[in-house]
């Protein structure tokens, strides 16, 4: 059989289709592959968050004198807000499942929709980009600027990494939301979708970390 | 035929982890408005709160409980080393702290 037909049969093989691999199931090649990215870069969020623990607990003050402290309401806004466009992922992949375009569509735009949001709302606190609706300047305005102390640079470091991953989500699931609503996944073969939520869901998990390591110990 | 079985999609479940992650984030922030709770409390019921949180994310959402065992592994086990990592160094901090 050539590779490309290979290749091509591969793809249209529906998850649970899979052979079924002694170790791993049904998982097929895909969630595998994004299983293990998703675990290295969950130890690149280890080294920064470990280094902001050994910084802070070798410091007697870890916020200067003056500096601003982080808001926590608005971003507890901003968890909420990813907690949501979680649900509103794997409700994507159970409208695939169950060949539904419609519901595919509208729960892919919705996700896309909370991560835009959460973006926006970095934004607003990093620069007060939105300063005429939340009537605050942001940190930055406010004096925490990066390399002014180990708590600017740890917040800004760890909080702008996560952020250009939500960045990366919001690009990576507006191509999916597009195949989506030109049909692509109207035989309910949900693989792709499945892991571009695992990457989704792996960014809520690493704020749900962030937001109690940063803004509440 | 190869018996085949398309995954049983379980709103109902969905709906009830976006409920209590929502409940665990109200408590979390709630706790931080407690007078009085010494910082080594707060600190380890924070923590403890996140990584059930985060434990929750990849049980449910991330199809974790559906993987096989020697899936769920590959992604626990690695998780290890940080933690041994991050005791250590902090511990160390802490330690060197106390010195001054």
């Amino acid at each position: 059989m050539s590779s490309s037909a290979a290749h091509h049969e591969h793809h249209d093989i529906l998850p649970h289709d899979y052979p079924v691999d002694p170790e791993y199931g049904r998982a097929t090649l895909g969630k595998l592959g994004m299983w293990i990215f998703l675990l290295s870069d969950a130890f690149s969020f280890s080294g920064l968050l470990l280094a902001y623990a050994v910084l802070r607990g070798g410091s007697e003050v870890w916020i200067p004198k003056g500096a601003p402290v982080l808001g926590i309401p608005f971003t507890a806004g901003l968890t909420f807000l990813l907690i949501c466009s979680s649900v509103t992922m794997v409700l994507a992949y159970a409208a695939c499942v169950e060949k539904n375009r419609k519901g595919m569509v509208l729960w892919l735009g919705l996700t896309v929709l909370g991560g835009s949001l959460f973006l926006c709302g970095q934004l607003q606190e990093y620069w007060g980009t939105f300063a005429f609706i939340f009537h605050h300047q942001g940190l930055i305005a406010d004096g925490l600027t990066f390399g002014s102390s180990h708590y600017a640079t740890t917040f800004y470091c760890i909080t702008g990494f996560h952020g250009m991953h939500v960045l990366t989500g919001v690009i990576y699931l507006t191509t999916v939301w597009i195949k989506a609503a030109r049909g692509k996944f109207d035989d309910g073969n949900y693989n792709e979708i499945e892991i571009a939520g695992l990457f989704w869901h792996f960014v809520d998990l690493v704020w749900i970390l962030v937001f109690t390591f940063i803004y509440l110990l | 035929m190869s018996g085949s079985a398309v995954p049983h999609v379980n709103r109902k479940e969905y709906l009830l982890v976006f409920v209590a992650l929502a409940f665990l984030t109200a408590l979390e922030i709630g706790i931080t408005y407690i007078p009085g709770v010494s910082k080594f409390a707060l600190g380890t019921g924070l923590v403890g709160l996140a990584v059930g949180k985060a434990w929750t994310v990849g049980w449910f959402f991330m199809h974790l409980n559906h993987e096989t065992k020697v899936l769920k592994l590959t992604v626990a086990l690695p998780f290890l080393m940080p933690a041994i990592y991050a005791f250590v160094l902090i511990a160390d901090a802490v330690f060197r702290l106390a010195l001054l």
